[in-house]
């Protein structure tokens, strides 16, 4: 059971690894900063080296919202399998879905459910959960979004340039950001590992200390962090390209001034929240951070009904983990019988999911729409300038890995489109001669 | 309820967040200016704008460092 619950647990890490690529590499992704590849390769590394960092909230993890210890109760392994199958589960779903929703709340919700369903509706306390999951789930994005909503103001007043004579719009010269984005997103992706992987080496820890396998009070393991940083490293580099996709353009339109802003709010946010004991999640900061800094660029939309998709889905994340965790409790129950068949339909489940995710693939070539399908564009028409060779690097990459579904093909239709748009404007010369910031300038 | 906490961090988050923004961002200006093709320009531009970088990158460095508990002993 020890066995099981800790393969699981690290399961949940990669599945935590891949939903959570997003929060840090969506927007350079979206703005050309990082290739798609070299981003989640970054974020992996860093992922790894943030685990390592700091394990104090590894030590915190459950965090009383399950009464344990004396007075309290007993929390077995077969309460933290339940949670754990209702984390994965709902991260799977929500990964389909492409909604960036927290994976913490996830884990939360899971060993909710099962915790009543196993234990009784007394072994939860309330006042523990509404202050650490509701609250800050009501806040994270609200902070990080005001942030990054003035950060985006100052960044753009700072550097907007006018003739002191004329007052005429000078050339704006804004490509510095696309570089700082680099250390930002990276910066967001080191504040990730040192958070969420520590909740993955909480939960074996507490599985081994409940299985009397280790002395209560103590930390984590060195395997524990070193199987846990692993895990979530891995799940980082296979990449949620589904929810890159939501975060990097499914918002609003990204550009690296906006990007750089709405990175460094959410490093702010989750660095500082995890150092001072009001944990956030870091899904919930990054997503408002895209907003806030959508809403500071003049001339910017915010896609609200995109918005209001992610924000139902952190509404359904607790109750719906939290059933899914119920259900299993019961199950598990019931005894050795019950373990196997939760233990089969979870991975049938997940099976399930990952090959109906096959049908239509977003991956690292698709994943931001307008960029990488005006790249591949450039490269049939101008072979010659610097741009298209970048571009054909990639536009290669991606027919290598694709066996051209018909995903892509729509993508090419669309890019087509966009291109006689482009190519309409003068504003094609520039996207050509390199200057990529403008080039979705042409196309918006 | 930990209010005090959640101001903590908001403040944080704010000044952490406005000083690497604000700092960058007079970098690349710095840097713009120093780009332009001009005979009035100072001298002093360019590297005015290699320490806004600089300063940047030492805020972010002073973070790390507040944050990672092995140096906070």
């Amino acid at each position: 059971m020890v066995a099981l619950v800790i393969s699981l647990a690290l399961f949940f890490d990669f599945t935590n690894g891949f939903h959570d690529t997003a929060n840090a590499m969506a927007t350079p992704i979206a703005t050309g900063a990082i290739k798609p590849k070299t981003a989640v390769a970054l974020a992996a590394v860093l992922n790894l080296l943030g685990a390592f960092l700091s394990t104090e909230v590894a030590k915190t993890v459950s965090g009383g919202i399950i009464k344990e210890g004396s007075d309290g109760i007993q929390i077995t392994p077969e309460i933290i399998f339940a949670g754990l199958m209702g984390a994965i589960l709902w991260n799977m779903i929500t990964w389909l879905k492409g909604l960036p929703s927290s994976s913490s709340h996830a884990l939360f919700g899971g060993l909710i459910g099962a915790a009543i369903a196993g234990i009784g509706i007394h072994s939860i306390n309330f006042e523990s959960l509404l202050q650490k999951v509701i609250l800050p789930a009501v806040f994270a994005p609200i902070i990080a979004g005001g942030v990054a909503y003035l950060c985006t103001k100052l960044a753009y007043t700072l550097t907007s340039r006018h003739d002191p004579e004329s007052g005429s719009k000078l050339t704006q010269k804004r490509g510095g950001f696309r570089t700082g984005q680099i250390f930002t997103s990276s910066l967001v992706a080191l504040a990730h590992g040192t958070n969420d992987a520590q909740k993955t080496m909480g939960i074996i820890t507490l599985v081994l200390i409940s299985a009397g396998l280790q002395q209560p009070g103590s930390g984590p393991q060195v395997w524990v962090i070193t199987t846990c940083a692993l895990a979530i490293a891995i799940g980082t580099y296979s990449g949620g390209w589904r929810i890159i996709r939501t975060m990097g353009s499914g918002l609003t339109d990204v550009k690296p001034a906006q990007g750089f802003a709405a990175e460094s709010s959410t490093a702010s946010a989750i660095l500082a929240s995890s150092h001072l004991g009001f944990a956030l999640s870091t899904t919930q900061v990054a997503s408002g951070s895209v907003i806030g800094s959508g809403m500071g660029r003049r001339g910017t939309t915010v896609q609200w009904g995109t918005a209001g998709k992610i924000a139902l889905g952190w509404l359904f994340t607790l109750p719906a983990a939290g059933i899914v965790g119920a259900l299993t409790a019961l199950l598990v129950k019931t005894g050795v019988v019950g373990v196997i068949i939760a233990a089969v339909a979870g991975t049938a489940a997940v099976t399930y999911m990952f090959l109906h995710s096959k049908k239509s693939r977003v991956g690292h070539h698709n994943a931001v729409e307008v960029e990488e399908a005006g790249q591949a564009v450039q490269f049939r028409r101008k072979r010659k300038t610097v741009a298209a060779s970048r571009a054909k690097d990639e536009a290669i990459s991606g027919i290598k890995d694709e066996q051209v579904v018909s995903d892509f093909k729509h993508e090419q239709v669309v890019s087509d489109f966009k291109h006689e748009q482009v190519v309409s404007d003068f504003k094609h010369e520039q996207a050509v001669s390199g200057i990529k910031g403008e080039q979705k300038d042409g196309l918006s | 309820m930990k209010w005090l906490e959640l101001v903590q961090v908001a403040g944080a988050t704010l000044i952490a967040a406005v000083t690497v923004v604000v700092l960058y961002s007079l970098g690349v200006r710095l840097t713009a200016i120093a780009g332009d093709v001009s005979e009035r320009k100072p001298v002093w531009v360019r590297p005015l704008a290699v320490v806004c970088f600089a300063l940047c990158g030492l805020a972010v460095m002073f973070g790390l460092y507040l944050i990672i508990p092995y140096f906070g002993k």
